[in-house]
């Protein structure tokens, strides 16, 4: 039968559950898409198409879990090749804007130098070392370091072992940190041997299994 | 149990995430209190999810909100007229042969295919068209609407102009079903529509648009409505033109025989 007050109370109920998220779902979509337009396509996609499935959507589970993982699916499958094109035009527009560098030196550079380091970066070289990550590296560490969600539920929404989260999540903040250091030395913030030292190289895969397995053994 | 660094370092986010259970946590501490290259790597990660989480917050464009849920609104056209239909006594007579109708139709008593393969297309085009999304580019001659299109979608879409009646506004680039299209914009000057939206799809796998088949002028089109649109599609190469609008039927079909292409 048809039950239009069902329908209706529906998506009040979609709407309260999940608006409420836009915000963080819009923050990495803008970091997924790179740029605000796509980024606003997609998460509108995204709520459409949650909507759509929203029967399917256990009540009194994690709503924010469960919209990430459509929203990275909707980016995977409809939008990846487009931004790919887009970017290419935009690579270069972009390179001018690195000139507003402050330097600051303080007794504090002493005291913790990784800290003062990543406090003088300019939001726009996090984001563009972000944006520098291939999409495997990006999508965890959007998910973990901007979204802060548990490696359980990264797992859960990228349909991936957490052994896999944890090993990419140490390759992609390795990257990051790479990228971070070429942009300090770059505008001359840091100076070239400094920076190889703050950002030396091991590429091992993470076993979290083993290291839980020894660890309590 | 002795750590050593190269085995310590690919479970340091974990730790810094703060993943760790008690035993794990003990076991990476033991460590650390004596390994001053290992502190070192967990502070440059701690400060960099600090650096990142500082970053890359943002706040939603308060139109986004708003289009989000007129688009959830939309996303059940059934709702909103359903109940019109239903308060009105004279058109429940009609919702009765309506369902008659649905009943015949579903018994197979139609033999064109209603639900045909590619229909997705144009009913994202029809979303694409009543979002009235913002222009990649604006131009009022087609001329420099086909010309910037050149590069930017993988197959060769012309420009129609119409002999009379809407003008070219702009382009929209967009991404239907994998496949990249472009929704080129005209104004209707006259009627409260005011827009036309003609998509373009490249569609490789030579099946036939949705609706029912229409000839006209000899050219072969099809014509179906969808979520209160006109749409009359047709085939040139292996490329598919969509014309989305909301005239009646017979003006979006003298719509399409004024095409143009140069």
């Amino acid at each position: 039968m048809l039950d239009f007050k069902h329908t209706d109370r529906t998506r009040r109920e979609f709407e309260a559950l999940a608006l409420e998220h836009l915000d963080p779902l819009y923050s990495a979509a803008l970091r997924l898409t790179k740029n605000e337009r796509d980024a606003e396509d997609l998460v509108q996609d995204a709520f459409l198409r949650a909507f759509r499935f929203f029967d399917k959507f256990e009540r009194g589970t994690n709503m924010k879990a469960w919209l990430f993982k459509i929203l990275t699916n909707t980016f995977i499958n409809r939008y990846r090749r487009r931004v790919k094109e887009r970017t290419v035009v935009e690579g270069a527009a972009r390179e001018q804007s690195s000139e507003k560098f402050i330097v600051r030196e303080t007794a504090e550079s002493a005291v913790n130098p990784e800290q003062y380091f990543f406090d003088k970066l300019l939001s726009d070289d996090v984001l563009r070392s972000i944006d520098g990550l291939p999409i495997d590296f990006r999508l965890v560490v959007i998910l973990a370091d901007l979204q802060e969600f548990s490696y359980k539920e990264i797992a859960e929404i990228l349909d991936c072992p957490v052994g896999t989260v944890m090993s990419r999540l140490y390759r992609g903040r390795k990257l990051l940190q790479k990228n971070l250091m070429s942009y300090a030395v770059e505008q001359g913030v840091l100076q070239a041997p400094r920076a190889m030292e703050l950002g030396s190289e091991a590429e091992e895969e993470a076993d979290v299994l083993e290291f839980k397995r020894r660890a309590g053994g | 149990m002795i750590l050593h660094c190269r085995e310590i370092e690919s479970f340091l986010p974990a730790y810094v995430d703060g993943e760790f259970d008690g035993v794990e946590r003990a076991e990476v501490e033991s460590h650390l209190v004596d390994c001053t290259a290992c502190q070192h790597a967990v502070r440059i990660q701690a400060a960099m999810k600090e650096a990142v989480r500082r970053a890359a917050p943002a706040v939603a464009p308060i139109e986004l909100r708003r289009s989000v849920r007129l688009a959830l609104r939309e996303e059940e056209p059934p709702v909103s007229r359903w109940d019109g239909v239903l308060r009105n006594p004279r058109s429940v007579g009609l919702l009765a042969a309506a369902v008659g109708a649905a009943v015949w139709f579903l018994a197979g008593g139609m033999s064109h295919r209603i639900f045909p393969r590619q229909s997705g297309f144009v009913d994202d085009g029809i979303t694409l068209h009543r979002r009235g999304l913002p222009l990649d580019y604006a131009a009022s001659d087609v001329g420099s609407v086909q010309q910037w299109l050149q590069g930017r979608l993988d197959f060769a879409a012309r420009v129609p102009r119409f002999r009379q009646g809407p003008a070219v506004q702009g382009v929209r680039l967009s991404e239907l079903h994998s496949r990249s299209a472009a929704a080129v914009s005209y104004s209707v000057p006259q009627g409260a529509g005011g827009r036309v939206t003609l998509l373009i799809v490249d569609d490789p796998d030579e099946a036939d648009p949705p609706g029912s088949v229409r000839r006209l002028e000899g050219r072969q089109v099809w014509l179906s409505r969808s979520r209160g649109y006109n749409v009359v599609s047709w085939r040139t190469n292996e490329i598919v033109y969509s014309l989305i609008s909301d005239l009646d039927e017979s003006d979006v079909l003298q719509l399409v025989q004024a095409v143009e292409f140069r």
